[in-house]
């Protein structure tokens, strides 16, 4: 297996004029191609700054951190990486199909060509069928993620990165689209990072989960999942083993907090 | 408990009965006050006004209406330009954007003597004296709107690698054009003020030279008669921006 995505001893936070404002520190990390690997814990852990880094929305502050084989800068610019954010960021004058493609008419003559049906294609498997011409403001908001979904997968990028993207909708919509999306990476072997203040959906989705705690930021564990799921990642949310597996990431977040 | 919302129709007749009720009020009561028609006529009288003296009205419309829309096509779009100019250069913004908010300051009919005594007595300077009066609204709606995009979707763009240009069009333009169209329906009728105070100070055609000619004429009925023309004119302006809105901002 080959690594997606590995830091080393690095630190993360804001660059200030005066000083900097470390959020994580000394941070060693490696993840799989083709892992799925969420990121559990409380407000301000510093777990949606980890994706920005990744994502090159912000440098880091110290040490190296490799994205796909290369410097999250490039792998940025080859258009690698699709990004989730917890609202859908639906550009409201596009509508449904417009929006899923709006990754293939920005970033300069860069770009392969789309195939054709792709957007159809992607309609179909998110479910959103008949509702490509709609604008999102007409859309439920499970719809709009499933968009934002959509979006994010149009280049096929190696590596997804989804910030807490169900974190604003109703339970049932959220197992739902839980489901769905382990679905969408079982089909696509796209490597993804998911964060997330549930710690069922940690559970439920990821092959391993990484908690985190806060003040300061740092990585409290690493739980490795494998052996009470299937191989392709599934598992009941009612299996004894998943239940008692959260327990114990509870009483690890309570103690640390 | 809520009240149950009206109906189409009610919504039409409405408006129009309570202007009939008010115009027949006007009709009765201002000759039984004793108030003479040379001070405030009655609708009927403005009304013959409009019969008689048509071709005198429209032939003062024109240039107004030339005057009101060629100071909005103006004045918005240099505002609109600084706005752009403005939103991706901070010092610019912040060199500049005092002087204009001083300049805004001057009331209006302080400045229009100064745009006449520069630019002369032709249709020119009520232009200009209508593009200022539309320029500082629509320039600050538009600052703000340009820098309406949220941080989701600037990283958004960002992660797709947008060239500033694309980031442009894509994002911040269309982001802005609802700020931008409020102040659009402000100016179409502001614009009219412009054209009409620039015209009061020197000229000798247009509405504002007709309400000038009629006020110190004892023309009550043709004063009316202009100023009524003049609300419809701005109201018609309003109206072609909100259609023009609708067609642009078609996703709401």
């Amino acid at each position: 297996m080959s690594i997606a995505i590995e830091c080393k001893n690095l630190d993360i936070g804001f660059r200030n004029a005066e000083s900097d404002v470390t959020i994580i520190a000394g941070l060693d990390l490696a993840i799989e191609t083709g892992e799925f690997l969420t990121i559990l814990g409380p407000s301000g852990c510093g777990k949606s700054t980890l994706l920005r880094v990744i994502a090159d929305l912000l440098g880091p502050l110290k040490g190296t951190i490799s994205v796909l084989g290369s410097d999250p800068h490039l792998a940025r610019q080859s258009r690698q990486i699709g990004f989730v954010f917890q609202d859908a960021t639906l550009l409201p004058w596009r509508n449904v199909r417009d929006n899923i493609e709006l990754p293939t008419r920005v970033g300069g003559n860069a770009r392969k060509p789309l195939p054709e049906n792709r957007t159809d294609a992607l309609i179909s498997m998110l479910g959103l069928d008949g509702l490509g011409e709609r604008f999102p403001h007409q859309l439920s908001g499970g719809q709009r993620q499933r968009v934002a979904i959509a979006r994010a997968l149009i280049e096929e990028p190696q590596l997804l990165l989804m910030d807490e993207p169900f974190g604003a909708l109703d339970e049932i919509t959220r197992d739902r689209l839980n489901n769905e999306l382990l679905a969408i990476w079982r089909r696509t072997g796209t490597t993804i990072l998911f964060v997330t203040h549930s710690i069922m959906e940690a559970v439920y989705l990821g092959q391993r989960v990484m908690v985190m705690a806060t003040n300061p930021g740092r990585v409290l564990e690493i739980v490795d999942l494998g052996e009470i799921k299937t191989a392709d990642n599934a598992c009941s949310r009612e299996d004894p083993r998943i239940i008692s597996a959260m327990a114990e990431m509870r009483v690890a977040l309570e103690a640390a907090s | 408990m809520m009240e149950r919302p009206l109906s189409r129709q009610a919504l039409i007749v409405l408006p129009i009965m309570g202007a009939t009720l008010i115009l027949a009020a006007w009709q009765f009561l201002v000759p039984l006050a004793g108030i003479p028609a040379y001070i405030v006529p009655t609708p009927t009288t403005i009304a013959g006004v409009f019969a008689n003296q048509w071709p005198l009205l429209i032939s003062n419309l024109w240039p107004t209406l030339f005057e009101s829309i060629a100071g909005f096509l103006i004045g918005n779009s240099v505002a609109v330009l600084l706005a752009i100019i403005f939103a991706y250069s901070r010092v610019m913004q912040a060199a500049y954007f005092p002087v204009i908010l001083f300049f805004n300051t001057i009331p209006i009919l302080a400045l229009a003597p100064i745009i006449i005594l520069i630019f002369g007595l032709g249709m020119l300077p009520k232009i200009i004296i209508a593009a200022v009066i539309c320029f500082f609204p629509t320039l600050v709606n538009m600052i703000r709107g340009l820098n309406s995009a949220t941080r989701n979707e600037q990283e958004l763009l960002r992660i797709l690698s947008a060239t500033p240009w694309e980031i442009f069009w894509q994002l911040r333009f269309p982001r802005s054009l609802p700020m931008l169209f409020s102040s659009l329906r402000i100016a179409s009728t502001t614009c009219v003020i412009g054209a009409i105070v620039g015209e009061w100070i020197g000229s000798d055609k247009g509405l504002g030279a007709l309400i000038i000619q009629a006020t110190f004429n004892y023309r009550a009925g043709q004063l009316y008669a202009a100023i009524v023309l003049s609300s419809s004119m701005a109201i018609l302006l309003f109206a072609i921006v909100a259609y023009i809105e609708k067609k642009v901002i078609d996703y709401t």
